[in-house]
């Protein structure tokens, strides 16, 4: 519409108003594009049609109306206060065209309050066009008729726009809109006015002081319409009936008589129906996506790109197809069906062995069965005479009847004249059941046999030859005990060797001739000794029935013998009182006269029988097991102090044997199946090796400190790596009998371990230092000189403390030394 | 080379030399059967002599191919050192040692563990802390109880001289130097060593210098003057046990086990063994290290011999070992003679004879080596019922060994050319 307009005015318009049309031009063309979606073709063309038709007849009756809108805008006054007070279906309706607008435009609200007027509000949703300032002066008198004109038909034009905005979200019927006929029948030209808004959408109280608003084409001021009165809009309430529609335009301020399309409208909204008449909320519901399977399915949403592209993967497969095609792999339907047409009777071979057959192949590496000779003369029914038996034959083959495999032929030749008259083969269904069972029976695939070497499966170790050095040689016997021998130990340096037997005796040898030097008897029989390792205190430390006693052998340094008794004379004084429980464990006793002699130095009465003692590496502490002694069985004692502590309150079970860690402050115990470690300073357990054997009889801890061997008299022997786990690190199963003795070397590489049978096996056990690397085991050298009796064959084994050499000593009362 | 099978009568070119100029055979080569052994050689040998002079007894002779006297048949000698058939071998003879005899058996009450023969005296100390002297004829002269523990080892003062007295060490840690009179029954106690922290196992005696060096379990040398003249007039109280006591010149330490044997090179020069598998020569005069010998095995024992300039050493893996200790390049370690079946503790050079010495071991024999023969004993004398303690042949007439079996018995060497 407004594009015609704009064809029929001059081109005087400035540039400013040209912007404007533009403007405009882009809303309409908005509004066009949003109905053409919802209207149909023929609406739009009749829109148009009726468009051009209002053009046309405005042009003509541009003066007739004049005078009626020159009244209107003079009502506008009177209308200015009062209207809402009197015609409540106005200000409804006008409310609700603000609760339309509203949502469009904030700006509006502002407005409402500020100015108070209604008719502002009703505009102020339609385009307005930019205020032209330079016309302020000119426009001061009455308005020119084409202002007027123009006016009207602004005002119209902002009408028709409220419809649209009014119900562009749902349709509008253009058919009906603007009844243009209606409107001049009226009277009412006002519509062909070119009257707009020249200031813009500004609020309208910045112009309340002037008596003009905004400016023309020509830059004249445009007079504000007269102010109507009270009195006057009361007069024109009564006397003009379309008083009720009329409405003040607060753009222009002017008012403006709502046609019946517009009170349609606002009825409608008001009844919050949909402004649009023509819509019809019950039509018939088109389901454009259902839930129904449908043949051609509808989406809205286009196909993906990979649907419109071949797919590589089916190319594969169409290639393949292509190719066994071409090598008539496959064939096609027509072939097949020509195939078919020229069918050929179906053979198969009657005569086929299973060795031919394809099945067969598939076995692998099958052995087919041995072919059967064919048959030759003899088996013909009619064969040549020379092949037939005489009598001397006949009773050679008569002869192997108890031996048939003897016969040169397993069947008598036998002359037919003809074929139909051989009879039945007696012998037929025996010979095939036995064949059948011979392929049945017979192996038919080459059987897989494992070929393992033994010594395969032996882990390669080190040669022995490579180990040494490592005691070979049985060099010295210690003879002189008169029963078994339970216990060895030697001094530092390597120059004595003590022993301790059932004959209650111990003994002290030199261990390089093999002299025995000296001989302290005891009260009972001697199951544990141990040299001091201080070597300030040249003591051995004597489990001898219920006492543990002290010994100054008095052999190597005299000076230093006499130093430490000389120590052990003076008798600490504590203040520390000594508990009832240890008390009633252990008494600390000083030898008599002629126990002094002997070379006795203390004596430690326990209350029950003390099976084992050990030295604490510095010397100082020892401890002796009793295992019989419930939870009093361990007995840490000091001897600088002359004091014992029971570390242990609960019984865990039958201590075995008990070890000092030979650098931290840790003690192993070993039980009938554990070892336990205690950390003496914190008081507490730190490890339980699980050494999963029945009994344990005895262990050893490596000079190190993190490996331990534990001897079990279930014939094992258990190394446990500390560092690596609670279980064995390697379990050795070298001997025939019970472990009764193991024993590390202090400075080599070698362990060693002596069992019931009387065999002493040396081994190498490296450590290394390498963390990463797990200790080397390799049985060296097994020696069988001690005899067994009474089942018992070596109770200790010993090292030398520097050299490669090992001391056993077994119930045949004699100690053997061993050296390389 | 060739494989000669021994049934065969091949033959063999050998020529006959000697440096015994009174046996001496016309020098042209031989042919003698390969399977000739020591037997037929000495027939041949004989034959020969006999040929040249009628006065000729028959003699024994050994015969030594390729430095090595010969035990076996000629053609496995010679297969062994890997010599040509070829050739025509030198065989070099000597007359050949003549076994010594036993002659006496000296009974103690307990082990010996020191003997020393001076002349017709035997000096021995025992386990009972006893010392004795013997005459050589088997006729006990003098005992004296001086020590309080074993006696290990006993040396005259001055060889040749036995009136110079002796000196004898012990497990009481003291060295005791005896005065005697040849001859008398009493010995007299003269000075004590004191200065060892342990046992003493074994001393050598400097005749010119008048040095005793002895070596002990706690792993000292020391060196003290032998002098049996009282250094200072001490104060009797100050005596011990009436004797008057000597502190050691100087200590060497170094080793790190005990020391099993000291002897004097030359007047300059000890040598010790000891069993952390060292030998160790130590200068007398600037009082230190010299030279250090890594062994494979504890050392029990040594000799050395001034006439071979080397040194023999038992240890305890049944092994005697010739060591050369002044070379410095090649293998320190010579020979190596097998024979002895258990430890070997004492060794000891004649002392007329290059070649020749004696060793005992604990598995009860007395055996008499030639070096040049490293897989055999020239002689075991056996007599022992007991580990073998102790030898000395310093009287080239005279081998006389004690052990524990309490006796020491003396064989009779009659060559001593």
């Amino acid at each position: 519409m407004t594009r015609k307009r704009e064809k029929r005015k001059p081109p005087k318009s400035i540039s400013v108003v040209e912007r404007h049309t533009d403007i405009d031009e882009k809303n309409e063309a908005d509004e066009e594009d949003e109905n053409v979606y919802f209207n149909t073709i023929e609406e739009e063309d009749e829109n148009s049609a009726s468009d051009s038709e209002l053009e046309d007849d405005s042009d003509g009756e541009t003066e007739k109306v004049l005078e009626d809108f020159v009244d209107e805008v003079n009502s506008e006054e009177y209308s200015d206060s009062d209207e809402h007070n009197e015609d409540d279906n106005l200000e409804s309706a006008n409310d609700n065209v603000n609760k339309a607008d509203s949502v469009d435009e904030s700006e509006s609200d502002n407005e409402l309050e500020e100015d108070d007027s209604y008719e502002s509000e009703e505009v102020s949703s339609a385009p307005e066009s930019d205020s032209d300032s330079d016309q302020e002066e000119k426009i001061k008198g009455p308005l020119k008729n084409k202002q007027l004109k123009q006016q009207s038909v602004k005002v119209n034009n902002k009408l028709s726009k409220l419809h649209q905005n009014g119900k562009n979200k749902f349709q509008n019927e253009n058919k009906e809109f603007p009844s243009g006929k209606d409107e001049y029948a009226d009277g009412d030209t006002s519509d062909e006015e070119d009257i707009r808004n020249t200031i813009g959408n500004i609020p309208m109280k910045w112009y309340d002081e002037y008596r003009h608003l905004g400016y023309d084409w020509d830059g004249n001021k445009i007079s504000k319409p007269e102010q109507t009165d009270t009195i006057d809009n009361f007069l024109r309430k009564i006397e003009d009936p379309d008083f009720w529609r009329t409405v003040k335009d607060p753009q222009t301020g002017q008012e403006v008589v709502l046609n019946e399309n517009d009170i349609e409208l606002i009825r409608r909204i008001k009844e919050q129906k949909i402004p649009d008449v023509s819509f019809d909320d019950h039509a018939p519901w088109i389901e454009w996506f259902t839930s129904e399977v449908m043949q051609m399915p509808l989406r809205k949403f286009p196909e993906h790109k990979r649907s419109f592209l071949p797919s590589r993967d089916e190319a594969k497969k169409v290639s393949k197809l292509v190719h066994a095609l071409k090598m008539s792999w496959i064939k096609s339907e027509e072939e097949r069906r020509k195939e078919k047409a020229k069918k050929e009777p179906q053979f198969y071979m009657l005569w086929q062995t299973d060795d031919q057959s394809e099945e067969m192949r598939r076995i692998h590496k099958h052995i087919p069965p041995p072919k059967r000779p064919l048959p030759g003369h003899a088996e013909s029914y009619n064969p040549p005479p020379e092949y037939l038996f005489d009598s001397r034959e006949l009773k050679q083959w008569n002869k192997h009847k108890e031996t048939p495999w003897k016969r040169k032929l397993h069947f008598v030749p036998q002359k037919y004249d003809s074929l139909r008259k051989v009879p039945a083969y007696s012998r037929f269904i025996k010979e095939r059941f036995l064949r059948c069972m011979d392929l049945y029976l017979c192996p038919r695939a080459i059987k897989m046999r494992l070929q393992v070497e033994p010594d395969d499966l032996v882990p390669k170790l080190p040669s022995p030859r490579d180990l040494q050095p490592f005691p070979t040689l049985l060099a010295i016997e210690y003879k002189g005990h008169t029963d078994m021998i339970r216990t060895i130990t030697t001094d530092k340096t390597g120059q004595y060797l003590a022993s301790g037997s059932d004959d209650c005796t111990v003994k002290v040898w030199e261990i390089n001739t093999g002299r025995c030097l000296k001989t302290f008897k005891t009260d009972a029989v001697v199951r544990t000794i141990e040299w001091c390792p201080n070597e300030k205190l040249p003591l051995i430390l004597v489990a001898s029935g219920r006492k543990v006693i002290l010994i100054n052998p008095n052999v190597g340094d005299f000076l230093q013998n006499i130093k430490a008794d000389e120590i052990l004379k003076e008798k600490p004084q504590s203040e520390v009182i000594v508990s009832d429980r240890v008390k009633t464990t252990v008494r600390w006793d000083d030898p008599t006269e002629e126990e002094y002699e002997k070379g006795f130095r203390i004596i430690l009465s326990h209350f029950k029988e003390v099976t084992q003692v050990t030295w604490h590496g510095k010397g100082d502490y020892f401890a002796s097991v009793m295992p019989d002694g419930q939870n009093r069985s361990v007995l840490v004692s000091q001897l600088s102090k002359r004091r014992s502590q029971l570390p242990f309150a609960k019984s865990k079970g039958l201590i075995q044997c008990v070890l000092f860690h030979p650098s931290r402050p840790f003690l192993f115990v070993a039980t009938q199946r554990h070892v336990r470690i205690y950390d003496l300073v914190k008081q507490a357990m730190v490890k339980k090796l699980m050494s999963n054997s029945h009994w344990i009889s005895f262990m050893a801890v490596h000079p190190g400190g993190d490996n331990l061997l534990v001897a079990t008299y279930d014939r094992k022997m258990l190394w446990f790596d500390l560092d690596l786990s609670t279980k064995p690190y390697q379990t050795l199963r070298l001997h025939g009998t019970a472990v009764r003795a193991v024993a590390y070397h202090r400075k080599y590489p070698l362990f060693a371990s002596g069992s019931d049978d009387g065999s002493m096996i040396v081994s190498h056990g490296m450590v290394y230092n390498d963390l990463l690397k797990n200790p080397l085991i390799v049985p060296l050298k097994r020696f069988q000189d001690h005899t067994t009796d009474n089942d018992f064959g070596i109770f200790a084994v010993h090292f030398h403390p520097l050299q490669p050499w090992v001391f056993s000593a077994g119930s045949d009362s004699t100690i053997k030394l061993y050296s390389n | 080379m060739e494989n000669i099978d021994p049934s065969s009568e091949s033959q063999l070119h050998i020529r006959l030399i000697t440096k015994q100029e009174q046996y001496a055979v016309p020098d042209i080569p031989y042919s003698v059967p390969a399977t000739i052994d020591t037997i037929g050689l000495n027939t041949l040998l004989n034959a020969l002599l006999k040929e040249h002079s009628d006065q000729h007894k028959k003699q024994e002779f050994d015969f030594i191919v390729n430095g090595e006297l010969l035990r076996v048949l000629l053609v496995d000698h010679l297969q062994e050192y890997g010599l040509s058939v070829e050739d025509i071998v030198t065989i070099e003879y000597i007359q050949r040692t003549p076994p010594p005899q036993p002659e006496d058996a000296l009974l103690h009450d307990d082990w010996i563990s020191g003997i020393q023969v001076n002349g017709n005296w035997i000096l021995t100390g025992c386990y009972d802390n006893t010392v004795n002297v013997w005459s050589i004829h088997g006729k006990h002269q003098a005992s004296v109880s001086g020590h309080t523990e074993p006696v290990k080892a006993v040396h005259w003062l001055i060889p040749e001289d036995p009136s110079a007295g002796f000196a004898t060490v012990s497990h009481d840690l003291t060295g005791v130097l005896w005065h005697w009179e040849p001859g008398s029954k009493e010995i007299h106690p003269c000075i004590a060593l004191r200065g060892h922290e342990r046992p003493i196992e074994c001393l050598g005696i400097n005749t010119e210098r008048q040095r005793i060096v002895t070596g002990g379990w706690d792993t000292h040398l020391k060196v003290w003057s032998s002098s049996l003249e009282h250094d200072t007039e001490e104060p009797a109280h100050k005596r011990f046990k009436g004797m008057s006591s000597r502190v050691p010149l100087f200590t060497l330490l170094g080793h790190k086990e005990a020391i099993t044997s000291v002897q004097w090179i030359d007047t300059n020069e000890v040598c010790t063994v000891s069993m952390d598998h060292t030998i160790r020569l130590w200068d007398m005069e600037l009082c230190g290290l010299k030279n250090e010998i890594m062994g494979q095995k504890a050392f029990l024992g040594a000799s050395w011999s001034p006439l071979s300039k080397s040194l023999i050493t038992c240890s305890a893996d049944t092994r005697i070992r010739l060591y050369d200790p002044r070379s410095v390049e090649g293998t320190i370690c010579k020979t190596t003679f097998v024979s002895h079946t258990l430890w070997v503790t004492a060794v000891a050079w004649a002392q007329h004879d290059e070649h020749l010495f004696m060793s005992g071991g604990y598995d009860e024999s007395v055996k008499l080596w030639d070096t040049r023969s490293p897989k055999a004993p020239l002689y075991e004398l056996s007599g022992h019922e007991g580990k073998v303690l102790c030898v000395d042949w310093s009287n080239p007439k005279h081998l006389v060994s004690g052990g524990t079996d309490n006796s020491v018995h003396i064989f009779k060497n009659k060559k001593t050319t």
